[in-house]
């Protein structure tokens, strides 16, 4: 196969996370029974007025503030007309010329034959549409029913430049986009439910070819590795081609995920004509500076700005504040968990240590953790002040993680807790020296030896009043006194 | 808003634009004097009567049909037998089923309004029609500002012509859509109008005249409506 420069961009598509739909007051949940989210409204009844959900224009502001795009001060809706049974009204509205966010830039690392890189891919446009229902094919009586309940759930489309050269820049990119969306609060960006998806348009050129070679669209991705494998497949069909001497048709194309292939959906000649027009139920959106400025000042902190702050000023290693970071429910666990004991390097260690490996495990998921932050907090509290052993917080954890509940009484119901009482614990050990006086004058006519047993006799006996390095201290004092 | 708050107000001092190509070659004569009566009749009541100018008048008809028939097919585009409209027993996929309901569903009117905005959209005719409507529609929106900078209302006829009979243009869709001519504007500038009663042709049909008024000045357009009809002699029709 000869060397080929794939050129790729990408259209993301994510739903956002606001209560109620774009253009009604209809609950914008994921699920539901069938037809039991929609209203005359988004099902399009002849006669009914969409009007503007506030909140879904700013998640895409903010979405776009979030992916370092400039905001279109005034902004339009279009109707982008065609027949689908999943969308009652026959158009969707969307935006074409004038959309709320242009201009961005996402920098992505990956890595390349094993060397890590970063790049910087363009974000073209972010504009806000809505989503269509959904068919629900019954095979068994051979008819096809329509779901409305996604129909009008607010969507963002992103849509990057042909600044992509590989299927692992694709997956890192998708990846980064969807982390941001998480961090802005705009999405959760759920690829199993369908909260991101992706079209996919790839095209390939030689390193002296000066145009971007004919391209092809694979429409609706809903996995990192489907993306992966589609934009694999496809370099690699258009490659054969090339070398063959054909030439590659503009096309849309569907993946199979089952065979790992791509196939021909329509031609060119097929292709939709939209016939978009400024859509008349809609206002128009303008924003003042002041409602930019607003809507700017209250996206939350970004992953690049906990990244910061862990290195530098929480003293936490590049590789484990990313590890941190990248996974948003982690962080916002461990800055749950600084709320409460604020030690951030052995949070740190407890979190990628303890937790992480019961995660990998599977034992436990951040979905549904069955403690708390603080209780978190509290636990590696108590074993930096050593209320328990550091073993036995790890037996806390491990019960916690089962069952959930509070650190400190699961400590106590075990018997870990050490009370760290000196009087009490200079009283036992002269005790231990009394029962074992033939060992103690052992140590003091040189055999040193002895202390080894000694310690041993005290640590048994004064289990949960004091920690070994006290224990170690006071019986030291005492036989070298 | 009170669209109620200015009736029964004095007409002294009130500016009242007539713009000429209201006037002009296409009006019937009998339409024309009716309405100039009646602003003669506000003159008495003390309004004052300013000749203006619409120069894209002649535009408006075209522009109205495309815009109106690009939302209307737009509109009209839900009755696919789906969800919403006649079903076809007659289809077997959905492109066949969508494309039998409507056939069969709509009437001629509607489908030749659908056909006339599907071309008006169409990419590359777009811009040629579509474009070109919402820029006169532009134009049209400046020439009335333009107007309203030294007038408070506009008087125009409601038609060209008397009431025609049943049946009687229904073979000419053209000449249909050109009776619009007086009305379409204010649609297409979003501005407030009311038809009012203004007089009799030969053969007792009634004329109609229509009072523009500023956008969200509702209030004074009902006002002047209701100063002229207190003193207008109704006759009832001799059909």
């Amino acid at each position: 196969m000869s060397n080929y420069i794939p050129v790729i961009g990408l259209e993301i598509h994510s739903e956002l996370l606001t209560k109620s739909k774009v253009f009604c007051t209809c609950s914008a949940e994921f699920g539901g029974d069938r037809n039991s989210r929609c209203c005359p409204v988004c099902t399009g009844l002849p006669g009914t007025l969409p009007v503007i959900n506030q909140t879904a224009v700013e998640y895409a502001v903010k979405a776009g503030y979030a992916l370092n795009c400039s905001i279109n001060k005034f902004s339009v809706f279009d109707r982008k007309n065609y027949f689908y049974p999943d969308l009652p009204k026959a158009y969707q509205i969307s935006q074409l010329n004038l959309p709320l966010c242009i201009n961005g830039s996402v920098p992505i690392e990956y890595e390349e034959n094993g060397e890590k890189k970063t790049k910087n891919i363009r974000i073209n446009r972010i504009h806000l549409e809505e989503d269509a229902g959904k068919l629900v094919h019954d095979d068994l009586n051979g008819v096809s029913l329509a779901d409305y309940n996604r129909c009008g759930i607010p969507l963002i489309e992103i849509v990057t430049e042909p600044d992509i050269s590989s299927a692992e820049e694709a997956r890192s990119l998708v990846e980064k986009i969807a982390l941001l969306l998480q961090y802005a609060g705009v999405s959760d960006c759920k690829m199993e439910q369908g909260s991101i998806r992706c079209d996919v348009n790839v095209s390939i050129m030689r390193p002296e070819d000066k145009e971007f070679g004919t391209r092809a669209e694979i429409k609706n991705l809903n996995s990192l590795k489907s993306i992966y494998r589609t934009i694999e497949y496809e370099i690699k069909r258009q490659s054969r081609l090339l070398d063959r001497g054909e030439r590659v048709v503009q096309e849309t194309r569907r993946y199979d995920d089952n065979k790992g292939e791509t196939k021909t959906m329509r031609s060119k000649e097929d292709a939709h004509d939209y016939k978009y027009f400024p859509d008349p139920d809609i206002l128009q959106v303008n924003f003042t500076d002041e409602d930019l400025e607003r809507i700017k000042n209250s996206l939350p902190e970004m992953p690049y700005e906990r990244l910061d702050k862990y290195v530098n000023k929480y003293g936490l290693s590049e590789v484990d504040a990313k590890i941190i970071v990248n996974t948003k429910k982690i962080s916002d666990l461990y800055e749950a968990a600084l709320e409460v004991y604020n030690n951030p390097k052995s949070v740190a260690n407890f979190i990628l240590g303890e937790l992480m490996r019961r995660i990998n495990l599977g034992e436990i998921s951040l979905d549904n953790l069955p403690f708390t932050p603080a209780e978190l907090g509290r636990l590696v509290e108590m074993s930096d002040t050593e209320k328990i052993s550091k073993n036995d917080a790890k037996k806390v954890f491990r019960i916690m993680s089962e069952q959930g509940g509070d650190p400190e009484k699961i400590a106590a119901a075990e018997g870990m807790l050490i009370s760290n009482d000196s009087g009490k614990a200079a009283e036992m050990i002269d005790e231990v020296l009394a029962n074992n006086a033939k060992a103690v004058e052992q140590y003091k006519s040189g055999d040193v030896k002895v202390f080894g047993f000694l310690m041993g006799q005290c640590t048994k006996a004064l289990k949960g009043v004091a920690t070994p390095k006290v224990i170690k201290e006071e019986l030291e004092k005492k036989l070298n006194s | 808003m009170d669209y109620t708050s200015k009736i029964g107000m004095d007409m002294k001092g009130v500016k009242i634009a007539l713009p000429k190509e209201f006037y002009a070659d296409g009006i019937d004569e009998d339409v024309r004097n009716a309405v100039l009566k009646a602003a003669d009749e506000f003159k008495a009541m003390g309004a004052e009567l300013v000749d203006c100018s619409m120069p894209s008048l002649k535009y408006a008809v075209a522009s109205y049909y495309l815009i109106s028939s690009a939302e209307a097919s737009s509109n009209l585009s839900r009755f696919d037998g789906i969800k919403y409209g006649h079903r076809s027993e007659i289809g077997e996929n959905f492109n066949e089923l969508i494309t039998n309901s409507r056939s069969e569903g709509f009437g001629d009117e509607v489908k030749r309004r659908i056909l006339l905005g599907n071309y008006a959209l169409c990419s590359g005719y777009y811009d040629a029609y579509y474009g070109k409507a919402m820029a006169l529609k532009q134009k049209i929106r400046e020439e009335y500002a333009q107007i309203f900078e030294n007038c408070d209302i506009i008087l125009t006829p409601t038609a060209p012509t008397v009431a025609y009979g049943v049946n009687e243009n229904i073979s000419d869709p053209a000449k249909m859509y050109q009776a619009d001519i007086c009305t379409v504007t204010v649609n297409i500038a979003s501005l407030p109008a009311i038809s009012t009663p203004c007089g009799y042709d030969s053969k007792g049909m009634p004329i109609g005249m229509s009072i523009i008024g500023k956008m969200w000045d509702e209030a004074t357009i009902i006002g002047a409506a209701d100063a002229y009809e207190k003193n207008f002699a109704y006759v009832k029709a001799n059909i």
